[in-house]
């Protein structure tokens, strides 16, 4: 009853990735009838490639960051009549189909409402760089959100939501800080989060669009800036 | 002495990120902005007037001269603008997010309907 995944949409931000996006989108539609993209105002040829793809398109007229993007795929697929459950999917390639459908099947049975892929649960992270491993650890470690979560990766692109917890999400944080704020936002919502043991396929190319360690330290002063009212 | 002023700087300093960090963004706490600059003009006008007024209230403090008492002033008040420019950038950011999301919303309904998606 599950198999066809009509109820499913693939949320893709996209941000300078002509090389490689169409051939993320055409895997992942293989699977997943509906991917939207969101190139976030690309200034190379990420859009055309998309066109190309049976994927949806919406086109940032400027660049804003990915956790605009995110938002903005959020609200697109909210929109489409049907639409269950979200997934959000880095278009770099990083991420593995496979692991979307065992989370899918953890919202779908009604465990919880949001999953989180992980690349530290089970032992699939021998790709990672160890002095990544080691930043991520510590974030999570320094992150009382995500501890109260017990999350163990508070950094992963790989994410699924159930229709209550995508319409509730606002993220407001247009950078990288997106990811802690989605964590904070979970952590004092009473959605149950759990988190799914991911690989992330660490390629030449994703390392070399991958966040920069040193982006850690403008993500903590974003962070610790934000206003923690309620908006 | 010089610990009073001391204390007392690093005070306002942390009062300042705290207010911002997690203040409401009120009437009342535009108008007591407003109010805070226009003391300091004041004050300033006062200084250059009378110059060696600074030092004798720069003494109270155990303060050497009156020049590093408005210096420190000057840190503190700096500090503040900074961060009230930074969270107003903030908030034009959020509007012009929200705009460029309409937008893209909007022509992506059009753009996807004619590509035989919706």
């Amino acid at each position: 009853m599950a198999s066809d995944n009509q109820d499913v949409w693939i949320i893709m931000p996209v941000f300078d990735e002509e090389k490689v996006v169409a051939g993320v989108v055409e895997h992942v539609l293989a699977t997943f009838t509906h991917v939207v993209c969101v190139d976030d105002g690309s200034t190379d040829a990420s859009a055309q490639e998309i066109l190309g793809t049976g994927a949806h398109l919406v086109r940032h007229p400027i660049n804003m960051g990915q956790g605009a993007a995110l938002q903005t795929g959020l609200r697109y697929a909210l929109d489409r009549p049907g639409a269950q459950f979200f997934v959000t999917f880095d278009a770099d390639g990083q991420h593995r189909v496979e692991d979307v459908a065992a989370m899918l099947e953890v919202v779908r049975a009604g465990a919880a409402d949001v999953v989180l892929g992980s690349r530290f649960l089970g032992q699939r992270s021998e790709t990672m760089p160890w002095l990544k491993r080691a930043v991520l650890r510590t974030v999570v470690a320094l992150s009382p959100t995500a501890r109260r979560l017990k999350l163990t990766d508070a950094h992963n692109g790989l994410r699924v939501f159930n229709r209550a917890a995508a319409g509730g999400l606002r993220i407001t944080q247009n950078g990288m800080a997106h990811a802690s704020e989605i964590a904070a936002v979970l952590a004092r919502s009473p959605w149950r989060v759990t988190e799914c043991p991911v690989t992330v396929l660490y390629t030449d190319y994703s390392r070399s669009k991958g966040q920069s360690l040193i982006n850690g330290i403008n993500i903590l002063f974003e962070v610790s800036l934000a206003r923690r009212g309620k908006r | 002495m010089k610990i009073i002023i001391q204390g007392l700087l690093l005070a306002a300093v942390g009062g300042i990120m705290i207010m911002f960090v997690r203040g409401q963004h009120g009437v009342r706490m535009q108008a007591s902005k407003r109010l805070a600059f226009f003391a300091f003009l004041v004050l300033n006008a006062y200084a250059v007037i009378r110059p060696d007024d600074t030092s004798t209230v720069a003494h109270w403090f155990g303060i050497g001269r009156g020049v590093d008492l408005l210096l420190y002033v000057l840190i503190v008040t700096f500090v503040f603008v900074v961060i009230n420019f930074y969270l107003r950038l903030r908030e034009g950011e959020q509007r012009v997010t929200e705009l460029a999301r309409a937008v893209a919303l909007r022509d992506a309904e059009l753009l996807n309907r004619d590509r035989g998606l919706l």
